[in-house]
């Protein structure tokens, strides 16, 4: 949701495809594509893939986008934690006005969907 | 002195949120104490450096997993773990379960909100291949155990405080000092909470927003999160 809306005030055309995956493109994102790597290989946890990642970013685009992409992953690693955990429900405006994205990234099969319920 | 020694160019305050929320976690919270708090750390990185279980596997069930000097209830190192590893997979019926089995349910948000916060810090440095922050020895102190007034079941699974904001801001809201310690951790790592949605077009850091969007959505697609 939020990467649809700040992409609208972007310079060129941002889509959803690389959330899919880091073998979908860059999504027209600076870096998109060893981004994505980067946040795959944090998640799976192996360490040759993780250095390549940090590499293969540190190389592109320098130490300090490399640490601040660390940092906002691992800070995402920390909300999904809150939202799961409370069994936090779609804010009402987000759940009306996402209905497509959530079609276009697929997660409306996931278990953690939770809608607010409706009177 | 800085919490990572390394070379890269970790923010200072970004260092410094790290060894300021594991003091947060070495002193008694609203209902759990400081050792206590402490062995959800510790059981947090169990849980991620052990082989993995399934989902439905908790360490309770299996010989030997449950340290015997832990200052926990098993079903609290049960929560640890599952929402470590499988935190896409949580249902109602199993937060009910957990609370079957004894856990207040604020008592309850204190461990998502600890667990959660660890979950940052230590992916964090483990991503950078940093020495995780130390475990300190707990300070004494009883938590409080003080709920708020108006604390009740409104949206979530868990109580909440009629504060304002997205909902997933106000999930920690029943322990107002989770919900602060959390805020004060995303801020170095993210946003500060009011320009999550207030300002979706100004860069931070290194980082333009469309990046850290990015960023966000895969790590959140990658757990399994709806919201």
């Amino acid at each position: 949701m939020l990467l649809g809306l700040s992409g609208l005030h972007h310079d060129g055309e941002v889509t959803l495809e690389a959330i899919a995956g880091s073998d979908k493109g860059d999504g027209g994102v600076r870096h998109g594509h060893l981004l994505v790597r980067l946040v795959e290989a944090m998640w799976d946890g192996e360490p040759g893939p993780l250095a390549a990642a940090r590499e293969d970013l540190l190389a592109a685009a320098g130490a300090d986008v490399l640490v601040d992409a660390v940092a906002v992953s691992a800070n995402f690693h920390m909300m999904t934690r809150v939202a799961d955990g409370t069994g936090t429900p779609l804010d009402p405006g987000t759940d009306e006005a996402s209905g497509e994205i959530r079609d276009e990234i697929e997660v409306n099969d996931l278990v953690s969907r939770r809608h607010v319920p409706t009177a | 002195m800085s919490t990572y020694v390394t070379e890269l160019p970790v923010r200072d305050e970004l260092d410094a949120s790290h060894a300021e929320v594991m003091a947060e976690w070495s002193r008694a919270g609203t209902w759990w104490t400081g050792a206590q708090r402490l062995a959800m750390v510790v059981e947090v990185r169990r849980a991620r450096d052990a082989e993995p279980l399934a989902p439905w596997e908790s360490p309770s069930t299996v010989d030997g997993l449950i340290l015997g000097d832990s200052p926990l209830p098993d079903a609290v190192v049960d929560v640890v773990w599952r929402l470590t590893n499988h935190p896409g997979t949580l249902t109602s019926e199993w937060h009910a379960s957990i609370l079957d089995r004894g856990v207040g349910a604020l008592a309850y948000v204190e461990v998502v909100s600890v667990v959660a916060q660890v979950n940052c810090v230590d992916r964090f440095a483990d991503a950078l291949e940093l020495d995780r922050v130390p475990v300190p020895d707990a300070e004494p102190g009883e938590p409080e155990g003080e709920a708020p007034s108006d604390a009740e079941v409104r949206l979530h699974w868990v109580p909440t405080t009629d504060t304002g904001g997205p909902n997933v801001w106000r999930a920690l809201s029943g322990v107002p000092s989770e919900l602060e310690a959390r805020s004060r951790l995303s801020t170095p790592h993210y946003l500060e909470g009011r320009a999550v949605f207030g300002d979706v077009v100004s860069d931070r850091f290194s980082l333009q927003r469309v990046q850290m969007e990015l960023i966000a959505a895969r790590t959140s697609k990658l757990n399994e999160c709806f919201y």
